[in-house]
């Protein structure tokens, strides 16, 4: 069996990067460009060799584009993620399970640290160090068939997020995700905590469905948010004041403002300055800020100055194939390899999923809870699902995206339910070829061939 | 002996797509409804004629549905779905107005597929997941309040409290009767079965809704002076209980399974059966009202409750259980419906001791074989664990 050299960071750009910035955290605290290139370099190849695995299967495998700095910056986030959890919650703050793809306003201004379903996934397997990425894959696939055994074959797989709580992989303090239409397991998945030996406290965000011009919506949620932001503040020991909660809509809204103005740039671009990874890895700061709001708009800062030198000078990211077809990315949790895709000719411009809770800033003046709410309320992809479609068609056009794959996982009830519609509807008002795929892969690199064929044959004719 | 007025029944659904042409004629409005918490008190009362829609147990309908929605799905959405697609269901042709609510999303993700496909109008009511809250409360008050305004502006007249409040009564005696009935169906010495009773509130989905309640009551009074005198005499039989899934009209897989074994299907917490009609107290005869008697009943599994010994949902099941006298459970979960497929494991746990079998199956008839022999072995565990009670 060949075995591929692992990816490693040249030497020859220690010095460039060394001089730039390092990254500042919320607990006022700093690592210098020194320091992270020690740890990309030294440190994580020996803790976490499986991200520094480079087949072509590997889903979360680092960009080739090393001289695009950011990116380094974004991986030493992303593997970080565990050491600065671990601390944080070492320390008295509570982690939360949350939705993806959601405000973490409230979250992070209640004192809290918001983790996803994928997020906490990496964590539980980084809990195990020094894992190649099959022992890696192995592990995460073992916590969720424990999950599905114990509740069903039928739940996608946020179910491992869920078996990972419920089997202690990671100290969760609270259960409180926003529902919303993008997923269909979460609210009952939370509701099986209820028969468990654990006794970690639960609360669910209602999110109501067709809500547009319903003012009492909005009031729900925001009711809800008060109780929310009430249990996390209980736990982390907060005083939480409106101000407490618009500085952290602020520190927050400049992130996702920022992620807006990179995406402008990028699709206004005559090359791609960066490659599909690298794109979706700086715009998904703004998604999730990665444990730590502070250091994530920070890095989306640097990453703007080094796009815009970069459209400035007309350089094409690398690893972005000539005359690259543009594809829209629709869906959610899953996505296709970026790689395999760039081999084929294409690369991704957009994804409706991240992009839809980056596209809404919070109103920051008024009552911050129903600033809140109503800014949830206003994310283009809970919306009914033809304006969803209308909105996605326009982000199509506005991206010069030659074609759209709508990816779903398998499991995932809500998402599948609407994937041909919203091809069909762009398909209509963008003027370009949708497609729809179902994978059953995600947190696997292995037996990706079917759905690898079928983005490859679709970008064949595109 | 057969029921008179079961043959009644029959007889008028046959003659009930005819009735209804006739009335659209006349500038009658049929509103197709489906889920479970449409207030069909409010359609009803303002003159619009409601149909419950929304078949099961056909495999080839689930692929026409398919080509629009997903394999992952559930197959009653699928099928229903197919319905539309179709065209050819004698009342799902007919529907001037498709209301849906949104207990089971899937279900909210069937109105959009079918008023962007189908074009036919629809209308959702939204339904909190937070239901035992103040502010769930206080959120579908709005939410029907905001309904009724959207059917008043589709029928052309305002809601009058009078019609509203002769409308809860005829619902209120429907539920009533259906439960006399699931009462006498379990009974040892009575004429009516389980499969009957299903039968019965599935016809009620389709007839005048004055026009059934006549005849329930016309039945219950057949099936009271038909009560043979002897009781108990009957030999060992499993008397099993089914929950989990909704079995909606057409669907007789599992049905038709533990019947042909010799199983007795003694009660049900569907929300295609019984629990639809219990614990519905409209106390005011306002929107208001009725929004909180709906959102107060049974909740739907679909809804998710997150205390596990206060949940209303399972303290029913315990309760139907053991009101029906029922020796097993036979829980059945459709494929990808994952309200009550995640919770099987669960239930199981807390019903205990109580002989428990899940199956998880779809519309196709690819399992049948499968399903009987585990059906098969349930009802002779239970005969012979009941013989052996006797014995001892």
């Amino acid at each position: 069996m060949a075995i591929t050299a692992p990816f490693s960071y040249p030497e020859s750009i220690k010095e460039k990067f060394i001089a730039t910035p390092g990254l500042k955290f919320k607990d006022g605290t700093t690592v210098s460009s020194a320091e992270i290139w020690e740890f990309m370099t030294k440190e994580a190849p020996k803790r976490f060799p499986y991200a520094f695995d480079a087949g072509a299967n590997n889903m979360g495998r680092f960009s080739d584009d090393v001289h695009f700095l950011s990116g380094i910056k974004r991986g030493y986030l992303t593997l970080t993620l565990k050491d600065r959890v671990m601390k944080e919650h070492a320390a008295g703050t509570p982690t939360v399970l949350v939705q993806g793809g959601q405000a973490m306003d409230a979250y992070y201004a209640a004192g809290g640290i918001p983790v996803r379903p994928g997020l906490v996934m990496q964590w539980a397997r980084n809990m195990h160090e020094g894992l190649s990425l099959r022992q890696s894959e192995t592990l995460g696939l073992n916590i969720l068939e424990s999950g599905r055994r114990k509740i069903s074959i039928d739940a996608c797989n946020q179910i491992a997020a869920h078996a990972a709580i419920d089997n202690k992989v990671v100290p969760i303090d609270l259960i409180a995700p926003f529902l919303c239409l993008r997923c269909s397991d979460m609210s009952f998945l939370v509701e099986t905590h209820r028969n468990r030996e654990h006794d970690i406290p639960r609360y669910l965000v209602d999110y109501p469905v067709d809500h547009e011009n319903k003012p009492w919506a909005a009031e729900y949620i925001a009711t809800e948010l008060r109780e929310l932001i009430a249990k996390i503040a209980a736990l982390s020991g907060r005083t939480i004041t409106d101000e407490v909660i618009f500085n952290e809509i602020k520190l927050e809204n400049r992130g996702r403002r920022i992620a807006t103005e990179i995406a402008e740039l990028w699709w206004d671009a005559e090359n791609p300055p960066t490659n599909s990874t690298d794109f979706f890895g700086i715009a998904f700061l703004a998604n999730d800020f990665v444990g730590d709001p502070v250091a994530a708009v920070d890095l989306l800062e640097q990453s703007k100055i080094e796009i815009e030198e970069r459209v400035r000078n007309n350089v094409k990211g690398f690893g972005v194939p000539d005359h690259a077809k543009r594809l829209y990315i629709c869906g959610s949790c899953v996505g296709p390899n970026a790689h395999h895709a760039q081999t084929a000719g294409a690369i991704f411009v957009g994804r409706d999923d991240s992009w839809s809770c980056i596209s809404v800033p919070v109103e920051e003046e008024g009552d911050p809870y129903l600033n809140i709410a109503k800014s949830m309320l206003a994310y283009p992809y809970e919306q009914r699902t033809e304006k969803r479609a209308e909105w996605t068609a326009d982000q199509v056009k506005r991206s010069r995206a030659d074609g759209v794959i709508f990816m779903y996982q398998w499991g995932c009830n809500y998402q599948s339910g609407v994937a041909r519609m919203i091809s069909d509807i762009v398909k209509e008002k963008a003027g370009v070829v949708t497609t729809f795929v179902e994978v059953g892969e995600l947190g696997r690199s292995e037996a990706t061939e079917q759905s690898t064929n079928r983005v490859e044959a679709f970008i064949e004719m595109v | 002996m057969g029921l008179k007025t079961l043959e009644k029944i029959t007889a008028a659904l046959e003659s009930r797509p005819a009735e209804l042409e006739q009335l659209r004629k006349q500038g009658k409005k049929i509103v197709g409804w489906l889920a479970y918490n449409i207030p069909e008190e409010i359609i009803y009362a303002l003159g619009l004629i409601p149909i419950r829609i929304g078949q099961g147990g056909d495999g080839r309908l689930v692929e026409v549905g398919a080509r629009h929605i997903s394999t992952k799905n559930c197959v009653f959405v699928r099928q229903v779905l197919g319905q539309f697609a179709e065209k050819t269901d004698p009342y799902i042709k007919q529907l001037d107005l498709v209301a849906i609510d949104a207990t089971c999303i899937q279900l909210y993700r069937l109105e959009e597929l079918i008023n962007f496909y189908f074009d036919y109008n629809t209308v959702v009511l939204g339904v909190p997941r937070n239901f035992a809250t103040k502010e769930g409360h206080e959120y579908f008050r709005k939410e029907v309040e905001f309904f009724t305004k959207k059917l008043e502006l589709f029928a052309g007249v305002s809601l009058e409290q009078s019609r509203l409040e002769e409308a809860i009564k005829i619902y209120d005696g429907i539920r009533e009767a259906i439960k006399t009935l699931y009462r006498y169906q379990s009974l040892d010495n009575s004429l009516l079965s389980w499969r009957q009773v299903a039968s019965v509130i599935n016809a009620g989905y389709n007839l005048d809704r004055e026009r059934y309640l006549e005849l329930l009551q016309e039945l219950i009074q057949e099936v009271e002076a038909n009560l043979s005198e002897e009781s108990g005499t009957r030999e060992v039989e499993a008397r099993i209980f089914l929950s989990g899934s909704l079995i909606p009209p057409g669907d007789t897989k599992l049905i038709d399974i533990i019947e042909q074994l010799g199983g007795r299907i003694v009660g049900d917490d569907l929300w295609s059966g019984l629990n639809f009609f219990l614990n519905l107290n409209i106390k005011e005869p306002t929107p208001y009202g009725v929004a909180d008697a709906y959102i107060d009943r049974v909740p739907h599994g679909s809804l998710p409750y997150l205390d596990l010994k206060s949940d209303g949902r399972l303290a029913n099941l315990k309760h139907q259980i053991k009101e029906f006298k029922a020796d097993g459970v036979v829980y059945h979960t459709l494929r990808y419906c994952d309200a009550f497929t995640f919770k099987a494991g669960e239930t199981k746990d807390v019903l205990g001791n109580i002989p428990f079998l899940e199956i998880h199956t779809e519309y196709s008839g690819s399992d049948f074989e499968a399903i009987r022999t585990r059906v098969e072995a349930f009802i002779e565990m239970i005969k012979s664990k009941k013989e052996i009670a006797e014995l001892v």
